[in-house]
């Protein structure tokens, strides 16, 4: 599923100082813990056996034969071996980072400038704005690739169309997709757009938290917009900015859907992501025990990228 | 649309001063403005293009749709895709399937992630950074790993082609996300609201339900939005757990417009349309609590 | 499997939801009314007209009164996916249409159920089309029943034919001559392609290397080795070539899903097609039914001049789930629908090839022509892993470093051969 979902919880947390009786109501409590159980319990109970298993499957040799017997056959670490001595999927792994990296940097960056935007437009266009980019995200991605590779066709989009009619060049009969560079860019517009109205408006409620006064003291110190947001607002920011870059990597490397329905659920090897990798090596060439063992590196390669995201969007949520 | 109070504020606010100023300083804030609304209203154009694409191709006949030069409007117009889509056999049912399966992820998912919610904003506990960290790490799974897995669990017990089966995957799902985007709304509502409310008598319960809840209310139907977009969109899950016609969602029924020769464009981009009217009512039904409910922090003021 | 095992109960105890209780059982008596319980059938979406389907249940339910069929379409993205899945659970439909390339998967899997013992109780089984019995024999074992199939010819336009002054086209290198000629009349259109082929279309690559005598892979022993390398078909690929870039404005990259709709737009001479393309150039909704009467079809000219190159033989089988609880049930079903009666309305109403040469004769019109060219058709390798071939894309990628100039013939089907070999074998 590709979207989710940060909180626009801003630091600073004003540090208040409980009084004694609320202090020691607090400690030694258990209702902190019946609290989270019931989602400790749903995630665990729903994802812990697959999470397991897949691990385990990781750790065997399991095609169709296997899956229909529920029999594989132990190989211990003979299918990471495999991955690791791959010479693809080191390619994969260093273009679902760099795709991640352009993906995560457009994104937060044009959000930004969107919602930096929202505040000085009037409030029709703000409206207008606003709406459009609720019906992005209204749009359930499998539709809204549909539209986006009729739009990039090579006969039929209106993509080739109105870049010759712009003269911006002959793009008739352009294939964008011929180039795996040119093509990997089309991809990182299409995840981008569909990105940023959740980063957009999580960061333009950000924007109206942060009182009007820091922004006139701002002003009345003779502070450039740059200065004002650079040493101002982007500081106050800082908790969102961490969630959503955090959220939005995790995302965007795991991406799928975009890559898998523009090139025709056949994409070639050019276009190998790691889910995509992942994916065909379970269902394309019915290697599951492959298929697993790349979807556990993946989140290994994930934990590391994010590790110091993770660890300071955690910090920022702990309470005074 | 969503209109928050707070940003027409401060763009009024400042529109007032800038009128006591010379009338120089005013031409040029008036060219600066009209750039920045022309600027805004490119995003839009550019934000809504292919929606306006899918929706300007359901309007058009069939064989206005697959051209070599591009028909920007939908001239002659036409309700025949809608009618086919709507015809198509078991709209209704995947329609209803759709809102029983949202509508139940969502409301389990709003009580459940509430809780925790509040438990992670109101108390340090020990375990409650490894909860934090559990909730981020989950969603680094990629969901489509877990196909099989999920399936064969589902299996032992009986759930494959039910919808309950569906519901405890969405749910598990969505849930880390609805959490953590909670607790950041309950954060932000100053917990010495509740201490005085607890000073003035009330017990820890009466207050938490007296003040917070009601300051939390917005921050329960942003989580929701957020949820329902997720759960309404999603196929592949519902795809493979779903095989009879009248027990699947939405997004697999869109997947019957597209045969073994390519899409049926004009009645798939009408039936896309509808599929996502129900998230833009949901937008529109809830964006007064919305206004407050992206601007969490306002409350704090 | 002891951890899932472990796991699989824990989690039943742990969960106590109300499971669905699977339909009733399939008696032991021999009266067919007396039978019961419900018969899952999955089809693919567009197969079979709604009018042969209900009149195969209808017949059915004479017979078996109370049994209940329940008929689940299922939609084409991601159908391995599906099946994967559904034969790994402990309740797989009963009869499954399986594309004809993926029946040896699932055979060698043990997931369908072998039915060898019962081919004579099938009608027409003696002349079932040989491409598609094939595809149903694995390891001399017949694992599912030819249901229906579609061979490709050329689909053209007379009128276009007839202005440019040139004849149906009896060689392929006649087909070269004809194609330049109807270029150089369409010159002023650069959209005009006299034979449109995408590159990824490697269904209708197939015939040119067959022609020559080239294969895709050979089979000695229990060992395959490819042979898109072999002169032979290399032969095959440079005629190809050749035709592709004097003649075509397709895209190199793109696959054949949009031909049709691009052949009405009226800007192309030729393609390569399914007979029922027809209707979908010619639907009056999304096509351009002013084409009807403008269509005419030929097959694909041999190099030999007045013969025709062997075509791929797509389709469909039926097969019976090994873990189904109604064996009997599903073989009777699949009988019928396979049987004499709806075999000759899948050709007539659905305008399909059906699964007997004996029906041959009912194409009528265009049809004949398709009919025609499964009599001369061929298959792909019949092997358990020729669908990890097919999702790994080797072909259509071989012809998109060829077609786009990429790399040379020889080193673009050395590559493809050797994984070819991999991956037959069972290799990744």
């Amino acid at each position: 599923m590709g979207m989710a979902v940060a909180a626009p919880d801003l630091e600073p947390v004003p540090p208040f100082s409980p009084s004694r009786r609320y202090r020691a109501w607090l400690r030694g409590n258990i209702l902190p813990y019946a609290l989270i159980s019931p989602s400790v319990l749903v995630i665990a109970g729903i994802l812990a056996f697959p999470l397991g298993m897949l691990v385990w499957l990781s750790l065997q040799h399991y095609g169709l034969r296997e899956l229909i017997h529920h029999a594989g056959d132990w190989v211990g670490l003979d299918n990471y071996r495999a991955i690791l001595v791959d010479p693809l999927f080191h390619q994969v792994i260093v273009r679902s980072l760099l795709f991640t990296f352009a993906c995560v940097a457009l994104t937060v960056v044009l959000s930004t400038l969107i919602a930096l935007l929202l505040l000085r437009v009037r409030s029709a266009v703000r409206v207008l704005v606003m709406s459009s980019l609720v019906f992005v995200w209204a749009t359930p991605v499998i539709v809204s690739v549909d539209i986006w590779q009729w739009m990039f066709d090579y006969e039929f989009g209106v993509i080739n169309y109105l870049l010759t009619q712009l003269h911006l060049g002959n793009f008739i009969h352009h294939n964008w997709f011929d180039n795996p560079v040119q093509g990997l860019g089309v991809l990182v517009v299409v995840v981008v757009w569909g990105a940023i109205p959740f980063v957009t408006i999580t960061v333009f409620a950000g924007l109206l938290q942060v009182p009007n006064d820091v922004m006139d003291a701002a002003k009345v110190d003779g502070a450039s917009a740059w200065r004002t947001f650079w040493f101002v607002t982007a500081p106050l920011l800082k908790p969102i900015f961490l969630i959503v870059t955090c959220l939005s990597t995790i995302w965007d490397f795991g991406v799928f859907n975009q890559i898998y329905v523009m090139l025709n659920q056949r994409p070639s090897s050019d276009y190998f992501t790691i889910a995509i990798y992942s994916y065909r090596e379970s269902f394309g060439v019915t290697q599951y025990g492959l298929g697993a063992a790349i979807a556990v590196l993946m989140v290994l390669v994930l934990v590391f990228v994010t590790f110091f995201y993770v660890r300071e969007t955690v910090k920022v949520a702990e309470i005074a | 649309m969503i209109a928050p109070g707070t940003a027409q504020g401060i763009r009024s606010g400042r529109a007032r001063g800038a009128t006591e100023v010379n009338l120089r300083v005013n031409v040029r804030q008036h060219v600066t403005q009209a750039l920045y609304d022309i600027i805004g209203v490119a995003v839009a154009v550019v934000m809504l293009f292919p929606i306006y694409w899918m929706v300007a191709t359901a309007f058009k006949p069939g064989r206005d749709i697959l051209t070599l030069v591009p028909k920007w409007f939908p001239a002659p117009f036409t309700l025949q895709n809608f009618q086919d889509a709507i015809a198509r056999p078991f709209f209704l049912d995947d329609v209803k399937n759709s809102l029983i399966v949202v509508g139940v992820m969502l409301v389990l998912a709003l009580a459940i992630s509430f809780l925790a919610a509040v438990a992670t904003a109101r108390f340090g506990f020990k375990g409650r950074t490894a909860f934090l960290v559990m909730i981020i790490g989950v969603q680094m799974v990629p969901l489509n790993a877990l196909i099989i897995p999920l399936y064969l669990m589902l299996d032992s017990v009986g759930q494959t082609d039910a919808l309950p089966g569906v519901i405890a995957v969405y749910l598990a799902v969505v849930l880390p996300f609805m959490v953590w985007t909670l607790r950041g709304f309950v954060a932000n509502i100053p917990a010495e609201l509740e201490e005085s409310a607890m000073i003035d008598g009330c017990t820890r319960v009466g207050a938490f339900f007296r003040i917070t809840f009601p300051l939390v209310g917005p921050g329960l139907v942003a989580t929701a939005i957020f949820g329902f977009i997720q759960a309404w969109n999603e196929y592949i899950v519902a795809y493979v757990l779903l095989s009879s016609p009248d027990n699947q969602t939405l997004t697999v029924w869109l997947a019957s417009f597209t045969t073994n020769h390519g899409p049926e464009w004009g009645p798939l981009m009408a039936a896309a349309t509808l599929t996502g009217l129900p998230v833009v009512a949901f937008f529109l039904i809830l964006q007064r609590y919305l206004a407050g409910g992206l601007t969490a922090g306002a409350v704090k003021g | 499997m002891k951890f899932t095992r472990t796991w699989l109960s824990v989690v039943t105890v742990a969960v106590a939801v109300i499971a669905t209780a699977c339909g009733g059982s399939t008696g032991t008596t021999t009266n067919p009314a007396d039978q019961t319980g419900t018969l899952t059938v999955w089809l693919m979406n567009g197969s079979a007209p709604q009018s042969v389907i209900d009149s195969v249940n209808a017949d059915f339910n004479a017979k078996y009164p109370k049994v209940t069929v329940k008929i689940e379409i299922q939609q084409w993205g991601d159908i391995g996916t599906k099946l994967d899945t559904a034969f790994g659970g402990s309740n797989p439909p009963d009869v499954i249409e399986l594309g004809n390339t993926l029946v040896a998967k699932y055979a060698a899997a043990d997931a369908l159920e072998n039915i060898s013992g019962k081919k004579s109780s099938f009608d027409n089984s003696n002349t079932w089309l040989q491409s598609l019995t094939d595809s149903c024999t694995v390891n001399s074992k017949l694992y599912c029943v030819p249901y229906y199939a579609g061979s490709r010819a050329i689909i053209y336009r007379k009128d276009f034919f007839t202005a440019a002054n040139v004849q149906v086209p009896t060689s392929m290198d006649d087909l070269l001559t004809v194609g330049q000629k109807l270029m150089t009349a369409h010159s002023s259109d650069p959209n005009f392609s006299a034979l449109y082929f995408p590159g990824k279309y490697w269904y209708a690559a197939l015939p040119f290397v067959w022609d020559f005598g080239g294969n895709i892979a050979t089979q000695s022993g229990d060992k395959w080795q490819g042979s898109l390398n072999a002169d032979s078909s290399q032969q095959g690929l440079v005629k190809l070539q050749n035709l592709v870039n004097a003649l075509s404005r397709a895209d190199k990259t793109g696959d054949e899903a949009k031909q049709d709709a691009a052949f009405a737009q009226g800007h192309i001479a030729m393609i390569i097609a399914n007979g029922w393309e027809v209707g979908v150039i010619t639907d009056p909704k999304a096509g351009n039914p002013a084409l009807k009467d403008k269509l005419g079809a030929f097959p694909i000219p041999s190099h030999n001049s007045g013969q025709t190159a062997p075509v791929f033989l797509g389709g469909s089988d039926l097969a019976v789930a090994a873990r189904s609880k109604h064996i009997d049930l599903a073989n009777a079903w699949v009988g019928m629908l396979t049987g004499q009666k709806h075999m000759s309305d899948m050709a007539t109403v659905g305008g399909v090839i059906p699964n007997t040469t004996s029906l041959l004769g009912l194409g009528t019109g265009l049809n004949q022509v398709f009919f025609g060219a499964a009599k001369n058709s061929r298959f792909v390798p019949n092997s358990k892993n020729w669908a990890s071939v097919e999702n790994a894309n080797v072909l259509p990628d071989m012809l998109v470093k060829i077609f786009t100039k990429q790399q040379t013939i020889p080193d673009a089907t050395g590559s493809a051969s050797s994984r070819i070999t991999s991956l037959l074998n069972g290799g990744g």
